[in-house]
């Protein structure tokens, strides 16, 4: 029937788009995910040549280096604490305020807003080193808190849940209302199940964000004990010639974590799909 | 249709102000006085480790860097950036959202496959595009702009290259960032009522009407913050051109923030810098500012 | 419906607070090393976390020592490139340790900030004797000690001698007999006529920064320039742009512009064959004669008018201000400078040992040896140190970002004007960097 067999195309045409124009798109990750296993003299000296692909060499020799030259756990310890803490505490710092924003008459909710946005864009090479200097005089170097506390209120977040929660129908929380329940309880028990998209995005982005952090830790710990993954990886990052099997492996190990948040919370991304799908 | 606030008689104040609390105080603390801080440092000749004392310069930081050639090429590049990045990055990332929305095999897949890029740390990603921009005519790049053109590609050397520097820190960019912004999309996205679809098809209405007249309106809150979020991270740009060009050939490619960098670390000028970063937010908060009125759509 | 949701999902966050606040109270337990500092027998200190095999050395020396000493040694390794930004932020913060590494032109900066002392009392004269001149010279300021280096380093051209037969080009036998300038141009010609792609002399132009000073500022010394007047250390006019600085590189831009220089952008031009003559360090020197063996060779670089000038300088060790330890410090000292610790090291991390007993010992530094030039090198004075002014490290900068623009097809004068401009500013700025903070034990 035409009509099958135009649809059928069309979807054979739109997979094999999305499939090379990921294959395109991924080309970088994929010399580095191959490098990783190769030893360090092929990594990048065979990176012009076409036919590197073959697997010739292949080991996981680079990863038992990383664990053997860094005291991967502890630092992997590190940035989990740290990152955890920081997306913990900001997903509930940040909620709170955004709804706060979005549902509540206040004397000054206005300039509140419009400050927050501005404080958007402040870049945080700006706050680092006025930061640096007051938080050292104050002895908190080479600490855990030091590497969690300012970064949990995130104007980018709240922000982001404000404009979600202003896009969800007031319905429901004016039925919780009536039924006499508090803003707490219709908050945690009614807006919270149904942010679960949000919820999920602000945790991937917000974890993603501080794993990856450098210039602060850079400047606040020297100390092995509290160093994140982040600043060990310039332990590869020697005078040339650089060990790059050591070094994409190390990255490889890096991103393991924030790829398994990924997956864990996209899952509540397909859930939003299907309970709004019951609300109807 | 927007909805906002909730009915007066519903809402109790306290309850309100306790929620904003900890986000305010936090964003008081470690944002906005260090921010102040910085302002203030702007007017002095602070330099980092410097065991001469701390004096008032006034404005001559901010003299001294208007009649600094890189950081005028600086500010032109940003501006150049943001032009080009900002489009081209915010229609790739919703084309992308709204094709992994879609109900298909392999679509959790997909979407990670997308977001990859942002995960993997942009040092060592930078390194891996250095040596696609490689100069040779069987760097990756130039092979496939030679194959593309059918043989009439001459190989250049991008990242040295005054006019190609720029565009070749924009593509990185554009690379990483799609897959940032397109999980903010595909958050949006969850968030229209399955319904308003339903009854616009039993209405007959055909794929391309839905979108605009109902995806794209239930959007608008969100292209306009993400619009904003990548105009002003387009005016942060650091970190590839610290890796991939250093500012070069001659400041064709240098940043504000680049600028900033240097002379805070590099250069140990602390003042200099804090100079640098208020001009930055003084540009960006009038770009947004400017943004909003335009697009009137966006209410607070 | 509403109602299931609310049970699961209050539930969550009050396991995760609980779960996280347990792990952050176990966490709370770690001592830092600020800690540690106060305690009466430890000594702590930092070193750079470098190459593989240089800090397995390092890290059993400081085994061994503390086996045999009373106070132990507490180590911190810091990765190397973000070495300084650390040592620098915790100087400011007051945190430092009482043994420092330092990387040696960055010494004077932290000398005039006031973080060291000098260390004159704790190197006994047996080893100031034998060390090599140039430890000295890289150690010294306003005629005290402040650090001192188990090795240096060293710079020239590796090649293979049969590529050099074949076209019929003389191998220098020492500094004295290095290629002049118009020497070298022909031999470029020659090599790159030859070649695939005509890139025929690797720069290492995929190096940081802080390369481009230590390997080309020599050059500039060769052809009677310089990185700033030495006598005074207030000024780079007319040292960093006067014409023989200008002359040196026009010289390098032609070289670009002739297409003789490699890219290097995945660090193999000389290993695959791309490049034939390669402008680097002693740290090369094993990678290559891995491939090249016996057919391995290394020149002095060319001599651009006074005579071949090469670089020098390493890393070396310090005692920050605040320190009280002396004898520990004392004892550290004449540990690691033992001929044997030195030969160790040398032999770990390829560098030239910094005592002459430890070079006899040394298969490649000896007499005979493939990397003796290095050692003549450091001996004879034909190695320059970096500018030892506090100023160095905004020298530094302007010096490889004017050579990056000329790379690029810069004019020549206008990009060392600028250095120029940049590196006399600074120093103005800086009340011109007086050192009255000098400590004096």
């Amino acid at each position: 029937m035409p009509l099958n067999f135009k649809s059928n195309v069309i979807k054979f045409v739109r997979y094999s788009l999305i499939i090379s124009a990921t294959a395109i798109y991924l080309v970088p990750i994929l010399y580095m995910l191959l490098g990783s296993f190769k030893p360090d003299d092929h990594v990048l000296s065979g990176i012009f040549n076409k036919l590197q692909y073959v697997a010739e060499h292949y080991s996981l020799q680079n990863f038992r280096d990383v664990f053997e030259r860094v005291d991967f756990k502890r630092y992997l310890a590190n940035s989990l604490i740290i990152t955890g803490c920081v997306v913990f505490f900001g997903l509930v710092v940040n909620a709170m305020a955004g709804y706060a924003l979005a549902r509540f008459h206040w004397q000054g909710r206005k300039l509140t807003l419009t400050i927050i946005l501005a404080i958007m864009i402040i870049p945080m090479e700006a706050t680092a080193v006025p930061l640096f200097y007051q938080l050292s005089i104050l002895g908190l170097r080479n600490t855990y808190v030091v590497q969690i506390i300012p970064f949990i209120a995130n104007a980018f977040f709240i922000v982001l849940f404000y404009t979600y929660f202003l896009s969800l129908p007031k319905e429901l929380e004016e039925a919780a209302y009536m039924d006499g329940a508090s803003p707490w309880r219709t908050f945690l028990f009614i807006v919270l199940p149904n942010s679960k998209p949000v919820l999920a995005s602000v945790a991937i982005l917000s974890f993603l964000l501080q794993w990856g952090n450098y210039l602060w830790p850079l400047l606040m710990v020297s100390d092995e004990n509290v160093r994140p993954l982040s600043l060990a990886i310039s332990t590869f990052y020697t005078l040339p010639p650089l060990q790059w099997g050591d070094l994409f492996a190390f990255g490889v190990l890096m991103v393991l974590p924030v790829l398994i948040v990924f997956i864990v919370f996209q899952k509540w991304f397909v859930q939003g799909v299907v309970a709004s799908s019951h609300k109807a | 249709m927007i909805q906002t606030l909730l009915p007066k008689h519903l809402v109790k104040t306290r309850t309100s102000v306790l929620m904003m609390i900890p986000a305010i105080l936090l964003l008081i603390v470690f944002v906005g006085e260090p921010f102040i801080l910085s302002i203030i440092l702007s007017l002095t000749n602070l330099r980092l480790g410097s065991p001469l004392p701390m004096e008032f310069v006034g404005l001559q930081q901010y003299y001294e860097i208007f009649s600094d050639q890189a950081f005028q090429r600086a500010i032109v590049n940003n501006g150049i950036f943001a032009l080009c990045v900002v489009p081209i990055q915010t229609v790739l990332a919703l084309s992308l959202a709204l094709l992994l929305n879609q109900k298909m095999y392999g679509r959790a897949m997909f979407r990670m496959l997308f977001f990859m890029p942002v995960i993997f740390p942009l040092s060592l990603v930078a390194v891996i595009w250095i040596i696609i921009f490689a100069p040779n005519p069987e760097g990756l790049f130039n092979d496939s702009l030679n194959a593309l053109t059918l043989g009439h590609w001459q190989a250049r050397d991008f990242l040295h290259n005054e006019y190609f520097a720029l565009p070749a820190i924009m593509l990185t960019s554009i690379w990483q960032g799609v897959g940032f912004q397109m999980i903010v999309f595909l958050a949006a996205l969850q968030a229209i009522p399955h319904q308003l679809y339903e009854a616009a098809s039993i209405d007959g209405a055909k794929t391309w009407q839905q979108f605009w007249h109902i995806t794209l309106p239930q959007l608008r809150y969100t292209v306009a913050y993400v619009v904003i979020l990548t105009t002003i991270l387009a005016f942060r740009l650091f970190d590839q051109v610290q890796i991939m060009t250093q500012g070069g050939p001659s400041n064709a490619s240098t940043t504000i923030m680049f600028e900033t960098v240097k002379s805070a670390f590099a250069q140990q000028q602390v003042a200099k810098a804090a100079a640098m970063t208020v001009v930055l937010f003084v540009i960006v908060l009038s770009l947004t500012g400017l943004q909003q009125k335009i697009s009137k759509k966006v209410r607070i | 419906m509403v109602n299931n949701m609310k049970n699961d999902n209050a539930r969550m966050p009050f396991y995760y607070v609980i779960l996280l606040l347990f792990i952050g109270l176990t966490a709370c337990e770690q001592k830092t090393d600020t800690a540690i500092a106060k305690e009466k027998d430890r000594l702590t200190l930092w070193a750079h976390a470098g190459q593989a095999a240089e800090r397995q050395i390092l890290n059993q020396q400081i085994t061994t020592y503390n086996q045999k000493h009373k106070i132990k040694i507490k180590a911190n390794f810091i990765p190397e490139r973000t070495y300084n930004a650390q040592v620098q932020a915790a100087a400011v913060a007051g945190d430092l340790p009482c043994v420092l590494e330092l990387d040696g032109p960055y010494l004077f900066n932290y000398i005039w900030q006031g973080h060291l002392q000098a260390i004159d009392a704790l190197v006994s004269k047996e080893i100031l004797d034998d060390l090599l001149p140039s430890i000295l010279e890289q150690g010294r300021y306003n005629d005290k000690l402040f650090g001192v280096g188990v090795f240096d380093s060293g710079l020239g051209i590796f090649t293979r001698s049969s590529v050099l037969k074949k076209h019929g080009i003389r191998v220098p036998d020492g500094p004295a007999d290095a290629w002049d300038d118009q020497e070298f141009e022909n031999i470029l010609k020659t090599l790159s006529t030859q070649d695939k792609d005509g890139a025929v002399l690797d720069l290492k132009l995929n190096y940081p920064s802080e390369w481009f000073t230590y390997a080309f500022s020599p050059a500039v010394r060769s052809a009677g320039g310089d990185l700033i007047d030495r006598t005074s250390y207030q000024s780079a006019k007319n040292f960093l742009n006067g014409a023989p600085a200008i002359e040196l590189m026009s010289i390098f831009q032609n070289w670009f512009r002739q297409g003789y220089i490699d890219s290097n952008v995945d660090d193999n031009a000389f290993l695959s064959g791309k490049a034939v003559l390669s402008w680097a360090g002693h740290w090369e020197f094993e990678r290559y004669s891995k491939t090249f063996g016996d057919d391995l060779i290394v020149v002095p670089l060319p001599d651009f008018g006074h005579g071949t000038k090469t670089g020098q300088g390493s890393w070396l060790w310090s005692m920050t201000r605040q320190c009280q330890q002396v004898d520990a410090v004392k004892s550290f000292f004449e540990f690691i400078l033992s001929p044997e610790q030195v030969l160790a090291m040398a032999n770990a991390n390829g560098a030239v040992p910094a005592r002459k007993q430890a070079i006899a010992k040394s298969t490649h530094y000896q007499t005979s040896g493939a990397l003796n030039l290095f050692v003549q090198q450091l001996t004879y004075g034909y190695a320059i140190p970096r500018p030892k002014t506090p100023a160095y490290p905004v020298i530094t900068t302007s010096f490889s970002q004017a050579f990056q623009d000329i790379r690029n097809g810069a004019k020549v004068k206008q990009a060392l004007d600028k250095a120029v401009a940049d590196i006399d500013n600074d120093i103005k700025q800086n009340k011109g960097y007086q050192t009255n903070v000098l400590t004096n034990k």
